[in-house]
């Protein structure tokens, strides 16, 4: 097993903190984008950048839900997400097990 | 991981600070009652007063509960959101039920020491316990599910002690309870047990 069987896309900190943060919910809830700011100390602009990149891969899916001032941003893991979260940490348990 | 327990921790609202308010309430709530009927040769049941009390102190828990619920649940939305609701209404059902229950036994003629002693202090907290149990079983959540056994161990129990003493008992055994809860979920807080990585 080497590193480079880790997962490049949640291997970044921040959307590693993303990941395991949202993973915490049980299937079926999701998290709304401010909650997830305050919990995880980004800015706006740099959450929604590593947001996208995750929501590309299929690991999250976001809803949007009503308009203008009132609009909600909820962001989710998805099954998919959850099986590359959980094949994450399984490789990196097995490579710090090496040491 | 760190991060993963860190939110864990944020987004449960069950802390050790409530389960030591929780258990305050019961010793207050089931103590203001007992206060009130200790003394009462024949038993009619809690005085307007003891009553007070004891909504009081429930008042006080609900608004805890309300309070830390909302802090720590706020932005999370979807099925465990609804399951809470639907949990919330079956439980309003089931008290509302216990009431009415004991509005049936008095209309039968069950003496005062039946319908609002010992009945009254022992169905609520079954009822109570039932539903946390349940909730807890759902969730895989064995501590939790441990101390709702607890609580509806010390309901049946207690209704050994008589309708004078089943509200000293009630709340004696439930603040012990909770206590005990209280020092579990302290205990977890400071050490990696509980944590998983999905």
């Amino acid at each position: 097993m080497s590193a480079d069987t880790l997962d490049p896309l949640i291997h970044v900190p921040a959307r590693l903190q993303i990941m395991a943060t949202l993973a915490t919910l049980p299937a079926g809830d999701a998290l709304a984008f401010t909650r997830l700011q305050t919990m995880i100390g980004l800015t706006p602009g740099n959450l929604i950048t590593h947001l996208r990149k995750l929501e590309d891969a299929g690991y999250l899916a976001s809803e949007k839900t009503g308009n203008g001032p009132a609009s909600r941003t909820s962001v989710a893991l998805t099954h998919r997400g959850r099986a590359a979260l959980g094949a994450y940490t399984e490789t990196l348990r097995g490579l710090l097990n090496g040491l | 991981m760190e991060t993963q327990r860190r939110a864990e921790r944020e987004l449960d609202f069950h802390s050790p600070w409530l389960s030591l308010i929780a258990a305050v309430v019961a010793l207050v709530a089931f103590g203001a009652v007992w206060l009130s009927v200790r003394g009462q040769h024949p038993y009619v049941g809690p005085t307007a007063l003891g009553l007070i009390g004891l909504y009081l102190a429930v008042l006080v828990r609900i608004a805890t509960v309300v309070y830390a619920h909302r802090r720590a649940k706020a932005g999370v939305s979807g099925r465990s959101v609804r399951q809470r609701r639907a949990e919330g209404a079956a439980l309003v059902v089931a008290l509302v039920a216990v009431y009415v229950f004991m509005g049936a036994l008095a209309h039968v003629g069950a003496s005062d020491a039946v319908v609002y002693g010992v009945y009254v202090g022992t169905a609520t907290l079954i009822v109570l316990g039932t539903f946390w149990a349940a909730h807890c079983a759902a969730r895989e959540d064995w501590s939790g599910l441990g101390v709702a056994m607890a609580i509806v161990l010390v309901a049946a129990g207690s209704a050994f002690a008589g309708p004078r003493g089943v509200w000293l008992s009630d709340g004696v055994g439930l603040c012990l309870v909770l206590l005990a809860y209280g020092a579990v979920q302290a205990w977890r807080l400071r050490t990696p047990h509980g944590t998983h990585v999905s």
